[in-house]
């Protein structure tokens, strides 16, 4: 591979970036997989979860880091170069057992800053960050990037207590750990480079915001199926719905047509232990004053219920609650990510002010609440694997 | 209650309408005075037959310590289960008069299989165990269950969770003394601390020709992952004793103390008549017969709270006819547990 310089326009005056390759022919090479991902779906994922990688490796997705980090990418220099951005250096990703899209998710995008890399797998995980590796090195087509996959990237997996733990913390320019609290502080504490950089992507619980005017089959449809994919289990996925300004009977109607679509969104029978757990939040959820009725075939447990009630927790359990915003906003987690919206005017700038003083890291469009990005959990994580030279 | 309980004849006939009649008026008794079980079966005034009973999911006594208040009724100890797939207990109130009663069904089915002869226990646990106030862990639940088919009581474990503190010279000292011996253990434990323990050449020369019947609970899963069968299991435990030594293993759970399910030589478990049964579909709660589905397990003998009819977590098949061992009650096989797959999601379970 050889140094290459690319040029980008942004408010700040002409940037250059140096790569180890051509990231156009990188983004087109990993666009150019999708043709070979449609055809089949690799026994280690779902459906749900290849269509989900399939439709990430658009090219304006594949891009958009270069813009948001760098602006707006151009041929040739037209000014006076005011930055030159160089990457940092290698990359150590720690990917927990049970991390599952965010590990290929993340190696795609870090794929173009062309650095060595090497992901740390949990030790006893359906390994999907591994699986995508092997597949895109052996199904991509030769060139740069195949090669830097195939030589550059390592997928490893060892224990807490093994040397390759320090060696790995010592040896990377850039940290990124998903996982608890207690795993990101424990690598992060781990003796590391002076100038190297450390991101943590850590517990973190998200939830759906609707207005009773934003409502329709549509957004219903979206609704389920953002919490279908992973269920309480996944970080962007809504851990609760909030209906805004409505009633408690609302809440129940809400329950109600969600229960009604359900199977028309959702075909897959649920595992036997899945339809089981339902059962069980389903007795839990009425013991603690809960409405609860089950989806199709024990698929899920829809509880709607005034705000007051204490919570229950079950993977497929979903809790349907009316509240002011403000009262939203009180009850929101210490943990809060995502807010996830169907709102009349979310353009109305009453939303920013409401969440100006939460924790809240992202307010999206409720079917784009699992969308992965180069920005995450309010870090600029991409665009700082780079380091920025001033040039004057 | 229960009228059923005939300590003499566990597993002769039973009046399947009496028995429906007593769990119908034990779920009243348990609606009146446990509030939270009311509010999951508002409006319950009586069955027709047994699928109509309300039951409670087993996952339940994870986060809900149901207690029932009654007259008569005096709470006393709380059941704790061993943990070992959620890390979170379950917890089972406990009163008097049910203990009573769970100990006199526990008794009448263990000597349908071990006898009436009374001779030394020993338990594969530490002493230790016993000395947490007002909580009683399954496996000593399990163990004391023995304690009226037995002379004395030792325990031969140092450490409750560690089988290699095996303390060989007390188990020596009983082989001396005795012909006859009662030992219990959870699965694993008997199997790492006895049946797959390098024996010291005394113990193994003391063993040989003694009438020992091992009894075991607890489940497989930690044996299946080291590809431990129950033939291996058992030919190593028997090895050397008398010919009328025996392995019982037994199935139980905590939400349902006091009645155990032993393997009968045909291979199957059955309910005591004081107990029944029901298969169901995961996905529609159908009730199943000769198909396997989740077993939910009732039982007359639960005053204190709630846990007289359970949906459990475990997988079994109803056999329909007579079994060659002559026991009546409903008979099943245990297939195991639901199966888990792992959870996916982000880094935050």
């Amino acid at each position: 591979m050889s140094d290459h310089l690319s040029y980008f326009e942004s408010s700040a005056g002409t940037v250059a970036v140096s790569l180890p390759f051509d990231y156009h022919r990188a983004v087109e090479d990993w666009v150019a997989l999708r043709k070979t991902m449609i055809r089949q779906v690799p026994d280690e994922f779902t459906r749900d979860e290849w269509a989900y990688l399939v439709t990430f490796l658009e090219p304006g997705n594949l891009l958009r880091p270069f813009l948001n980090s760098f602006g707006v990418s151009v041929t040739e220099p037209s000014g006076p170069f005011r930055l030159l951005y160089r990457p940092r250096g290698p990359i150590a990703i720690w990917l927990p057992n049970n991390v599952s899209l965010l590990g290929p998710l993340t190696l795609v995008l870090l794929s173009l800053t062309g650095q060595p890399m090497r992901l740390k797998l949990g030790s006893s995980t359906e390994d999907l960050a591994g699986a995508f590796l092997r597949y895109a090195v052996s199904n991509l087509s030769p060139g740069d990037l195949q090669e830097y996959l195939a030589t550059q990237v390592q997928a490893e997996t060892f224990a807490r207590a093994d040397p390759r733990q320090q060696e790995l913390a010592g040896s990377a320019k850039v940290r990124i750990v998903f996982g608890t609290d207690a795993a990101a502080e424990a690598i992060h504490r781990l003796p590391h480079p002076l100038d190297s950089i450390g991101f943590s992507f850590v517990d973190r619980a998200s939830e759906a915001w609707l207005e009773p005017g934003a409502l329709n089959v549509e957004v219903l449809t979206t609704l389920i199926k953002v919490f279908v994919i992973y269920g309480q289990a996944g970080c962007t996925s809504p851990k609760r719905v909030i209906l805004l300004n409505g009633s408690r009977g609302e809440a129940t109607d809400l329950r109600d047509r969600l229960l009604e679509l359900w199977p028309t969104v959702v075909g897959a029978e649920p595992a036997m232990h899945t339809a089981s757990g339902n059962l069980m939040a389903e007795q839990w959820s009425r013991a603690l004053g809960w409405d609860p009725q089950p989806a199709t075939r024990n698929a899920a447990v829809l509880a709607s219920g005034s705000r007051e009630l204490p919570g229950f927790e079950s993977p497929m359990a979903l809790r349907i609650q009316s509240a002011t915003p403000e009262q939203a906003l009180a009850d929101l987690p210490a943990n809060i990510q995502t807010i996830g919206y169907a709102l009349e005017k979310p353009e109305d700038p009453a939303w920013l002010k409401l969440l100006a003083g939460s924790q809240v890291l992202r307010f999206v469009p409720l079917g784009q609440m699992h969308y992965f990005g180069s920005h995450w959990d309010g870090q600029e994580f991409w665009r700082q694997c780079f380091e920025g030279m001033e040039i004057r | 209650m229960s009228r059923l309980l005939n300590p003499d004849s566990p597993y002769g006939p039973r009046s399947d309408a009496d028995f429906l009649a007593e769990m119908n008026a034990l779920t009243r008794a348990h609606i009146e005075g446990c509030p939270e079980y009311a509010s999951i079966w508002p409006g319950f005034d009586r069955a027709e037959n047994l699928t109509e009973l309300p039951w409670l999911h087993v996952g339940l006594f994870k986060h809900i310590e149901f207690k029932t208040s009654g007259e008569g009724i005096r709470h006393e100890r709380t059941l704790k289960s061993s943990a070992t797939t959620s890390g979170v207990s379950s917890l089972v109130t406990l009163d008097r008069a049910s203990s009573e009663l769970q100990s006199a069904s526990t008794l009448a089915i263990f000597r349908n299989f071990v006898g009436d002869s009374i001779r030394p226990l020993l338990v594969l646990d530490s002493s230790r165990s016993l000395l947490t106030r007002g909580e009683v862990s399954a496996r000593i639940a399990a163990a004391l269950s023995l304690r009226p088919l037995a002379s004395e009581i030792h325990f031969l474990l140092d450490d409750a969770e560690d089988p290699g503190s095996m303390k060989w010279d007390s188990l020596a000292e009983q082989l001396r003394n005795h012909d006859d011996l009662l030992v219990y253990g959870f699965t694993w434990i008997l199997w790492l601390a006895w049946g797959n323990a390098n024996l010291p050449d005394e113990i193994r020369e003391l063993l040989a020709g003694k009438r020992i019947h091992f009894v075991h609970s607890g489940g497989w899963k930690k044996l299946e992952d080291i590809q431990v069968d129950r033939r291996r299991f058992d030919d190593s435990l028997l090895s050397g004793l008398h010919p009328d030594a025996r392995v019982i293993d037994f199935y139980g759970l905590v939400e349902q103390v006091g009645i155990i399910y032993p393997l009968c030589e045909a291979g199957f478990r059955h309910a005591p008549a004081w107990a029944d049964l029901l298969v169901r579909d995961p996905w529609t709660l159908d009730s199943l017969v000769g198909e396997p589905g989740q077993l939910q397990l009732m039982n007359t003998l639960a005053m204190g709270a709630p846990y007289h009819n359970v949906l459990t977590e475990d997988v079994g098949r109803i056999v329909p006819g007579d079994c060659p061992c002559g026991r009546a009650g409903k008979r099943f096989e245990l297939l195991g547990r639901i199966p888990k797959a792992e959870v996916r999601g982000c880094a935050n379970v």
